[in-house]
């Protein structure tokens, strides 16, 4: 039996510890802390609905159109405002960009190096690695040049960001040629994550961190250039997604087949969805609206969710739902048995749930969203040829189908952007020049139900006299690494480490792979 | 000092697919940004490309990520190249391959060795004993004192590392400051270079990394301990809306013409811009890889470059600014004093008239939001002196 402690996680927005248990190779029980408590909440009170817009957004610099776009649509529903058809668009157009933007930046920069061993790719026969790509149908790079720069990197000795990484690790399974088209297009992504985040510049002035979506509409204007800009980058990152990182996906997934036995987790899932239609129905929503026990799925109800603080340092109410909760900080010790968390532990019906692109893509998929379907029809094919049996979609509520939903997901999105890019195309021929419409009351109570590329995020915001009375927010992360509730029940991404197995315990790299999957 | 640049290095930048032209453009725009001629465009490539690579730690702490995330959006040089041939970035949380002890062990052993220079991002969390930031199983501040008192520069990137940024504002419930602050509190003499903004703006961090690396020392630094060619003229100032302003064309939120005055580029001014008070070189250097910037989108700057390094100044840009929307500072809290709410409503309606002399609007104030501060003449307007109208 051995204990070990992960802290700092690396590679994740924010701070985060892991405690695993470990016996015979196998995690037995883990515990998950979050590192940072800040006050956003209490920050925000006393401000006016549109300061929150600015401020609530800085939660997350990987997700803040996200949070950004929750807040404003929790005071417009506080405030009773609906907005004209062309913000609907322009903020699906932006939030669209931030989850390709996160999702190529996750995939290659946050949690490849799970599985990818850069220093293996040294000794990549580069005429191999030409005919592997061409097999696995993804794209190419100047292989050689791209080894000749990374020998000449190692030679030189000062390791930088890769010192002391877990190269060699047993449970690095990729052939040298693998691993240097993964490390081909780690250099690659981190140019497509920018281009995507170009199209949030254009149209939020800049990210992370955005400008225009405040409650009432959007203060940007579309114009033809301006379309044309974000079409062309659209296009770019939307090739490399088709072209590149489905195709790797495809190509590592069968060296790591294991990983669909394990990191299971809780097997409970929540979607509130994003990306309205014009109906503006959080159930039409391109990603819709729904939960899941199993993949049996019912209607999730935002009165339903409260957050518990047994475990959690806070004093504060307990089991509150956010439309009425507190936060008030209070440190005490870090103990196991009591509490070890700045993350409060949120439940929907006493339930923990996961949330992120395989709660979304699962919700779509039994709901039967066409282009989901085929997706994640298509790729249990190519799996199950991989594996030399059928696959069921359960197979998917495993370490390996959390990673493969989210860049599946993004195939998705980028897809449904095209759409979204001809809506406002449409709009700009067709003269309408409605953008923001002025709030009429100043009192009322609301919440922000929508996704960050992370998983189900809520704002709850009640307003009084023009200014915030209170306000809660529940971020994604806030569902997945929830500590214990007051039963003891674990939350998703503990559940999700127990049955892990770990090869050597002092370079407890497979846990690693459990926590990246959920992208906290 | 200049050294020859490495010939493999070019081909490094080749098999990424950028040219020896972009990269000598690239050195020519940094010189321009720290405020040298072009012609040192060569030293300043050989400062990059040249020599062992400059140790450094990026610390996380009372952070969003945004800065980090900031980086990457940069245009050339591009991470790689920072990361790979600029510095040796021995930890860096949210990029570097190792996690737990072993990203621990790589503080450890370049502390050690000494020579290095540290970044750090977020706010300095002092809060409940220093607990809200915990960062292997202690007190963020620990690490924060142990890793800058031994650095040869430190640099606080984003306003929340210069002052507390958001974090910091009222009621402050994590007690958050920033890092010049806690380290002069602390009796530790590391030099700081403050680079407010949020998230900070990547190619600054890049210009003041070049800037150490060619002359081995902090770029010169006005009273915030910001670099002096960064922080210098106001956005207003080099605004291209400006024009506009002269000409008193405002966007009017909510008006029927709102769109029609957006797609004119009218100013953004009557919408709560604090361009005129807010000092840093955004409408040049813009942001993603130059493509725009938040006033280019339509929307008023909020005046996140606004810094209080050592308090006693504007107070964190959240609070300076709140409620961005509009020209008038905050007055839900007690103590403010000198708020002109019809003044200056009127001020801005009849733009004509010679009012705009008011435009850092409202005036200093003793309570615990302070009234933002009151700009001197600019340059432009000292060189452009009319009898009638406009900015004087």
């Amino acid at each position: 039996m051995a204990r070990v402690a992960i802290d700092p996680i690396t590679r994740i927005e924010g701070h985060l510890r892991v405690e695993i248990e470990v016996d015979s190779g196998v995690v037995k029980d883990a515990w998950v802390s979050g590192g940072l408590y800040r006050g956003m909440e209490t920050v925000l009170q006393g401000r006016a609905p549109a300061d929150a817009f600015y401020i609530a957004q800085r939660i997350c610099g990987v997700c803040p159109i996200s949070h950004g776009h929750a807040s404003t649509m929790g005071s417009e529903a506080a405030l009773g405002i609906k907005i004209p058809n062309n913000a609907r668009i322009v903020r699906n157009i932006i939030e669209g960009a931030e989850f390709l933007h996160s999702h190529v930046l996750w995939f290659y920069t946050l949690t490849a190096l799970d599985y990818v061993d850069v220093v293996s790719a040294l000794s990549a026969n580069i005429a191999d690695t030409y005919a592997l790509a061409e097999k696995a149908g993804t794209t190419t790079a100047d292989f050689g040049a791209i080894q000749k720069r990374l020998a000449g990197f190692v030679k030189g000795g000062q390791l930088s960001i890769f010192t002391n990484g877990y190269w060699g690790h047993p449970a690095m399974k990729l052939p040298a040629e693998l691993n240097l088209i993964a490390v081909a297009h780690y250099l690659e992504a981190l140019q497509i994550q920018a281009q995507a985040a170009e199209i949030i510049a254009i149209m939020g002035g800049k990210f992370p961190h955005f400008m225009t979506s405040i409650p009432g509409g959007t203060s940007w204007v579309a114009s033809e250039q301006r379309l044309a800009d974000v079409l062309f980058r659209w296009q770019g990152v939307s090739d490399f997604i088709t072209n590149t990182m489905i195709p790797d996906t495809l190509a590592i997934a069968p060296f790591y087949l294991e990983a669909a036995g394990y990191g299971k987790g809780v097997g409970n899932f929540l979607a509130w969805g994003v990306f309205d239609d014009v109906s503006m129905d959080p159930k039409k929503r391109v990603m819709p609206r729904g939960a899941l026990t199993g993949l049996t799925p019912f209607d999730p109800k935002p009165e339903e969710v409260t957050e518990f603080i047994k475990h959690s340092w806070y004093d504060s109410g307990d089991n509150l739902n956010p439309a009425k909760g507190e936060t008030k900080a209070d440190f005490t010790t870090y103990d196991l048995n009591g509490k070890y968390s700045w993350v409060k532990a949120p439940r929907l019906n006493g339930k923990p749930m996961e949330v992120g692109p395989l709660a979304r893509m699962l919700v779509a998929y039994v709901d039967g969203v066409a282009p989901v379907k085929a997706l994640v029809d298509g790729a249990l094919g190519a799996l199950s040829k991989a594996a030399g049996k059928k696959l069921p979609p359960t197979v998917l509520v495993s370490l390996l189908g959390r990673v493969a939903a989210r860049n599946l997901e993004a195939k998705v999105i980028a897809d449904a952007m095209g759409g979204w890019i001809g809506e406002m195309v449409a709009a700009v021929k067709g003269g309408d020049s409605k953008y923001f419409v002025e709030a009429t009351q100043s009192d009322g109570q609301g919440a922000g139900l929508w996704e960050a590329p992370r998983g189900a995020l809520g704002h709850w915001v009640n307003v009084s006299g023009g200014k915030i009375a209170n306000y809660q927010v529940v971020t994604p992360s806030t569902w997945d690494c929830s500590p214990r509730d007051d039963a003891g029940v674990r939350g998703p991404m503990e559940e999700a480490l127990v049955g892990t197995p770990i090869a050597d315990p002092t370079k407890p790299l497979e846990a690693l792979r459990i926590v990246h999957s959920f992208d906290p | 000092m200049a050294q020859e640049v490495r010939g493999e290095f070019y081909d490094l930048l080749a098999a990424r697919g950028v040219t020896r032209r972009d990269f000598m453009k690239f050195c020519g725009s940094v010189a321009a940004v720290i405020g040298l001629s072009e012609v040192y465009a060569p030293q300043i490539a050989s400062a990059i490309a040249a020599g062992t690579l400059q140790p450094a730690l990026w610390l996380a702490h009372g952070l969003c990520t945004g800065c980090t995330e900031s980086m990457a959006q940069i245009g050339v040089p591009d991470v790689p190249t920072i990361v790979l041939d600029l510095l040796s970035v021995n930890y860096w949380e949210t990029v570097m391959a190792a996690a737990g002890t072993q990203a621990e062990d790589n503080i450890t052993a370049t502390v050690d060795k000494g020579g290095y220079i540290v970044i750090v991002e977020g706010s300095v969390m002092t809060g409940q004993g220093g607990n809200v930031l915990r960062i292997a199983g202690k007190p963020g501040v620990d690490e924060l004192k142990e890793v800058c008192s031994k650095a040869k520069a430190v640099i606080a990137v984003g306003s929340c590392a210069v002052d507390g940024g958001w974090v910091a504002g009222d009621p402050n419930p994590a007690k958050a400051t920033g890092v010049q602050a806690y380290l002069a509190q602390n009796g530790i003499k590391t030099p700081v270079v403050n680079l407010p903004t949020c998230p900070v703006n990547p190619e600054w961090v890049v210009s003041v990394l070049v800037d150490y690396l060619l002359v081995g020392a902090l770029p010169p630094l006005n009273e915030f301990n910001e670099p002096k060619s960064l922080y210098s003229e106001t956005i207003h100032d080099n605004c291209p809306r400006r024009g506009h302003f002269e000409n008193g064309e405002f966007v009017q939120f909510g008006s029927a013409d709102q769109t029609a005055q957006e797609a004119a580029g009218f100013c953004l001014y009557q919408m709560g811009c604090k361009g005129p008070q807010t000092k840093t070189t955004c409408p040049l250097v813009r942001w993603n890889r130059r493509v725009s910037w938040c006033v280019e989108s339509g929307s008023p700057c909020i005046g996140c470059g606004t810094a209080d390094p050592l308090k006693g100044g504007p107070g964190n840009w959240v609070d300076a600014g709140t409620p961005f929307l509009s020209r008038l500072a905050d007055t839900r809290l007690p103590g403010i004093g000198g708020v002109q709410p019809s003044t200056i409503g009127a001020v801005v309606g009849g733009v004509a008239a010679a009012g705009l002399v008011v435009h850092g609007v409202v005036s200093a104030s003793k309570g615990r939001i302070k009234g933002v501060p009151q700009e001197s003449e600019k340059k432009f307007d000292s060189k452009n002196k009319s009898s009638e109208g406009g900015d004087k």
